[in-house]
């Protein structure tokens, strides 16, 4: 049998073992060990199954995936999401729809702490979904800015998103998440703009909340302050070349422990769960890196890989007419996969064929996180969604659905607007990190 | 006694003998976290007073281990591993039941076929007598940590594959994992 039609079979195990509910690293560990097997020998299988499960789980430059879930996990349970919606709140809380800007700029300074889209709509849906009902906010709007502010967590740095692509193409994670910070800015003002528009259309979407005394900004800024600093000491100790991204996610995470327990937000119980949480989702996202190293090494001996790029070149269409279409499989497969499968499973076939065709991997990683981002609320499976449906039982999730529309087309724009001009996302990495 | 009786009682102290093993390697596992966290800061800390901690770089990689490991179990536990569960609602539950089964035993098979891999390239790693780069841990011992969480993990995953198939469809192990 060929190694292509070997590569073939595998992929429709793998299918097949993902529509039935099998984990997706189980499902992706078994067909890379299998078709090891079949195209080696059970030796190299096994070799590759002890070499691998080693040298993944004891990676230096992985160190930040627990770190950065950790202080992410700490400031949820310290309800720092609070301080920093309540800052914003203070600011644009008096315009028409500015319950829902500040819900959307408190989601990017929460995303700046967890680099995790699931926190941010969680800690945030919790903390702002009742202020807009109390201002009889329609629900579709509430709803849908908290699902869609929810997913700049991937995109403002630090983001595991990144930190993932990183690993699996061997690019700099300083650079990455250098590049994620005006596409992130971009995002958030084209999510403000919707909400602007929205209810300049519809006034009774969002009406305005009460004014807030020149005192009442200072004091709720100056409650936020500790966090911004953490942010800024943290992200910006990367940029400058203080830390590395491993030092700085230690930072991060000691100075947010440090805060919590000064403010006595932070008990040692709450820090317990916290820091357990966080080994168990660790677990989780190692456990498919694991995987996607199994897999990987079976895809390359299909030749796969180049097969797909083989095809792609033989449309004989330019590079940018690839790279539509590559994210375009993104944004189908976004309706079915989590985002974070779907990056472990796409990226050794998608990556030969962009490095073949001379696309930048940094400005590529930021098109494609942003693409799984639209994901996280593309139907039927949009992650937030039903995150938000959690926080807010009594409304039907079409009505969410309907909320993340506008969104999500934002989302899309946004992404027009980044394949476009390429600078926006390189000028950052470019300039200060060249 | 009826042997159903038996069982029972049997899987019930296997249960709870695997969630005590499984406590224990979230311990662990949440132990490494909070140390790899302050071998970390003391590095940062130490290397702005002249004095880095040496080593940290293959205390916080090891460290690792243990926590990636060490969470393992209880992730499964928790039903926190990603599956695709668009079509759940579309399947009898009959046949939702038995994916459940084949899913945590292939699972098990996946943990144990890590755990004795593992363990057994730590034979190799004892007589190469391989250890980290600068304070010379050895490294089998971390292969040997592993290796058991791993095959706690797959004890975990195919006593959970037993109480499936012995609860049947809208049994009490489908619930309680979160499944």
């Amino acid at each position: 049998m060929s190694g292509e039609l070997v590569g073939l079979i595998g992929l429709a195990v793998l299918f097949v073992l993902l529509v039935i509910r099998v984990p997706v690293a189980l499902a992706m560990f078994s067909v890379g060990f299998a078709g090891i097997w079949a195209l080696r020998d059970l030796k190299a299988a096994m070799s590759l199954m002890a070499s691998e499960s080693f040298t993944i789980a004891s990676s230096a430059e992985l160190v930040v995936v627990p770190l950065f879930i950790l202080m992410g996990n700490v400031a949820s349970v310290t309800g720092m999401s609070g301080r920093l919606y309540d800052a914003a709140y203070a600011i644009v809380g008096r315009f028409r729809g500015g319950l829902a800007s500040a819900t959307v700029l408190g989601c990017a300074g929460f995303a700046a702490l967890s680099g995790s889209s699931v926190a941010s709509a969680l800690t945030m849906g919790k903390v702002s979904m009742a202020e807009m009902d109390r201002f009889n906010y329609d629900n579709r709007l509430s709803t849908g800015v908290v699902a869609a502010g929810g997913t700049l967590g991937i995109l403002i740095p630090p983001s595991t998103g990144f930190v993932i692509y990183a690993i699996l193409t061997q690019q700099s994670i300083g650079r990455l998440f250098l590049a994620g910070v005006l596409p992130g800015i971009l995002l958030l003002s084209m999510f403000i703009a919707t909400i602007t528009i929205l209810c300049w259309l519809r006034p009774g979407f969002g009406p305005a909340g009460p004014r807030t005394t020149m005192g009442e900004k200072t004091r709720k800024l100056v409650g936020a302050l500790p966090v911004l600093l953490v942010v800024i000491l943290t992200i910006g100790g990367i940029y400058a070349g203080i830390f590395s991204p491993v030092e700085a996610s230690a930072v991060g995470a000691g100075l947010i422990i440090v805060i919590g327990a000064a403010t006595g937000k932070l008990t040692p119980r709450t820090f317990w769960t916290a820091a357990k949480d966080s080994v168990v989702t660790t677990a989780a996202v190692m456990l498919i890196l694991i995987s996607a190293h199994i897999l990987n090494p079976f895809l390359a001996l299909t030749h796969i890989p180049d097969l797909v790029g083989t095809f792609l070149e033989g449309l004989e269409v330019g590079p940018i007419t690839v790279l539509a279409l590559i994210l375009l499989t993104y944004l189908i497969l976004g309706c079915f996969l989590e985002g974070f499968a779907m990056l472990v499973l796409t990226m050794p076939i998608y990556f030969p064929v962009i490095s073949q065709l001379g696309i930048d991997p940094i400005w590529f990683g930021v098109l494609v996180v942003l693409t799984l981002e639209m994901g996280l609320i593309s139907p039927p499976v949009g992650v937030n969604v039903f995150i938000v449906k959690s926080v807010a039982r009594d409304v039907p999730l079409a009505r969410i659905f309907a909320g993340v529309t506008p969104f999500w087309f934002a989302m899309l724009g946004t992404l027009i607007v980044l394949i476009a001009f390429p600078q926006i996302t390189l000028i950052l990495p470019n300039t200060m990190m060249n | 006694m009826p042997r159903c009786v038996v069982n029972k009682t049997m899987l019930a102290t296997l249960r709870k003998l695997a969630d005590r093993l499984i406590s224990l390697s979230a311990l662990a596992g949440t132990l490494g976290l909070i140390f790899v966290t302050l071998v970390v800061l003391a590095d940062v800390i130490g290397r702005a007073f002249g004095a880095p901690l040496r080593g940290a770089q293959d205390f916080y990689q090891m460290g690792m281990v243990i926590i990636v490991f060490g969470g393992m179990a209880l992730c499964d536990k928790l039903g926190g591993h990603v599956a695709v569960d668009v079509f759940e609602d579309h399947f009898p539950d009959a046949f939702n039941h038995w994916l459940n089964i084949f899913a945590a035993l292939l699972g098990a098979v996946i943990f144990a076929g890590i755990a004795y891999t593992v363990y057994d390239s730590s034979k190799l790693s004892q007589m190469l007598k391989l250890a980290t780069n600068i304070v010379r841990m050895p490294k089998w011992y971390f292969q040997w940590a592993l290796s058991i969480m791993a095959l706690i993990t797959a004890i975990g995953m195919a006593l959970r594959a037993v109480e499936l198939a012995l609860s049947g469809p809208h049994g009490r192990a489908r619930r309680e994992f979160g499944e």
